[in-house]
């Protein structure tokens, strides 16, 4: 069974958004949400400014908070470490939305929760998501964890810096961070609110 | 500075009619618990109770339905055929559904009375406790902290026993005040609790009407006329408050 991670090099990364609106268009995401999204942020001033473009996204995370809050067994986490919805199941409650704390879910307009799926329905396939396709930078690579030759495995291996966002709360995300541009590693808002008030 | 291409999916995702139902289940809980002790002391009052218990907790149930985005995909089933015992709504599905049989039984007259006493008991237990938890599971949440898992249960008891003060129970403002004032302690340290940034954060969103809760709180202590009506709605602002400048992540992102 894969273990499957996604991996962004965001030091090539450029913010385009071709993942993002890929994305919209696979799995025809209404209006108003969005399985995937791209932060921008500018830290620092002139001469050491670093501009950091990170898309997000649900990081199927090893450990998801959202999966033991859901009362009805609607948000389950697959072998192969997808954490999905099955919406027949669901009632909308928003407890899988109240304990992601990454904002990766959303209610769908049709009275359910959706969020990234990874594209399972590609995977399925063969392909790669749709996001990975995408991406004219090569940045983001997809794969089984556990196969030390996925294109995952290796950009992993080969990477300078690895950061996962909001590590403390042990949710052990499986979507990874690439050489990070600022040599604080991700940027967060309280950075940018500690600027503000300089 | 921060800008985005599409948005993260940090909207509010509990809305007021969710706030109103943070309100009513501490009423059903709180009723559930009332009821079952006052037929557990063989209390004249005890039928009366179990009403109200009862009509809390189908009003509470209702207003769930009615407000969930799913309420016509009648997904709702699935509380009942699954089992998921780290859910804290799971837990609030099962102990206000069972807690509504028992108190229905209990009215009806039907059944055992003492075991059926003992089961809402329990029914009303989980009831209590499950709000809170649901907010306090999220750690991701600043502002939900462990908290919550106090304050929730005794402001719900608070509220019981301030609609039980306005039916005239002369026994309810003793306890009243004894939990509202319990409370309102506990509101009083919450922001001493909580990280520089969630207490900022509590206080821009909700800070003016944070104290002001807790000023009318204050009212318990005061007239016998007024004390059950300061006991409510500072128990009733104070969980509505809480769900709702709560969906907050944090600055961490
Ligand atoms: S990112 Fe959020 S939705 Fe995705 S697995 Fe983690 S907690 Fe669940
Ligand atoms: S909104 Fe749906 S998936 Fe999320 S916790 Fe509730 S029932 Fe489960």
């Amino acid at each position: 069974m894969p273990r499957y991670a996604m991996a962004i090099d965001l030091s090539l990364c450029v913010g385009c958004a071709a993942c993002a609106v890929a994305c919209k268009m696979e799995n025809q995401v209404p209006p108003g949400v969005f399985n995937l999204w791209i932060r921008e942020r500018e830290v620092g001033a002139y001469p050491d400014l670093t501009v950091e473009f990170r898309p997000e996204q649900c990081l199927h995370c090893e450990n998801p908070p959202c999966v033991p809050v859901c009362p009805t067994g609607a948000s389950y986490q697959r072998e192969d470490g997808l954490v999905l919805v099955d919406p027949r199941r669901c009632i909308a409650c928003g407890a899988c939305i109240a304990a992601c704390p990454y904002d990766a879910r959303y209610l769908h307009p049709a009275g359910y929760v959706e969020k990234c799926t990874f594209c399972a329905h590609r995977l399925e396939r063969g392909q790669a998501p749709a996001c990975v396709a995408t991406c004219p930078t090569f940045c983001r690579t997809f794969g089984d964890l556990d196969d030390p030759e996925s294109p995952v495995s290796r950009a992993l291996r080969e990477a300078g810096r690895v950061d996962v966002l909001r590590p403390e709360l042990g949710t052990r995300p499986k979507l990874f961070y690439l050489n990070a541009p600022s040599k604080r590693g991700l940027t967060q808002e309280r950075q940018v609110k500690e600027v503000r008030h300089d | 500075m921060t800008e985005f291409y599409g948005l993260p999916n940090a909207g509010e995702f509990w809305h007021w009619t969710n706030a109103l139902h943070f309100v009513l289940v501490g009423l059903a809980g709180g009723m559930a618990l009332l009821a079952a002790l006052l037929h557990l002391k063989g209390h004249e009052e005890a039928r009366r109770y179990t009403l109200l218990a009862l009509l809390f907790i189908a009003l509470d149930l209702f207003v769930l339905w009615a407000e969930s985005p799913a309420r016509f995909r009648f997904s709702h089933a699935w509380l009942f055929l699954s089992f998921q015992p780290a859910s804290p709504i799971w837990w609030g599905a099962w102990g206000l559904a069972l807690g509504f049989l028992a108190s229905g039984l209990l009215y009806l007259g039907r059944g055992p009375r003492k075991p059926l006493a003992w089961a809402l008991l329990l029914c009303s237990l989980v009831a209590l406790a499950y709000p809170g938890m649901a907010l306090a599971v999220n750690a991701g949440r600043p502002l939900w902290n462990a908290l919550m898992a106090g304050i929730f249960p005794l402001t719900a008891l608070a509220l019981t026993l301030g609609v039980a003060a306005l039916l005239r129970g002369v026994w309810a403002l003793y306890p009243l005040r004894l939990l509202l004032g319990a409370s309102l302690l506990l509101a009083f340290l919450y922001p001493l609790t909580l990280s520089p940034e969630a207490r900022g954060h509590l206080w821009e969103e909700g800070g003016i009407l944070y104290g002001l809760i807790l000023l009318l709180g204050l009212g318990v202590f005061w007239r016998e006329r007024l004390a059950p009506w300061a006991g409510f709605l500072a128990a009733a602002g104070l969980r509505a408050l809480l769900a709702m400048v709560g969906q907050w992540q944090g600055l961490g992102l």
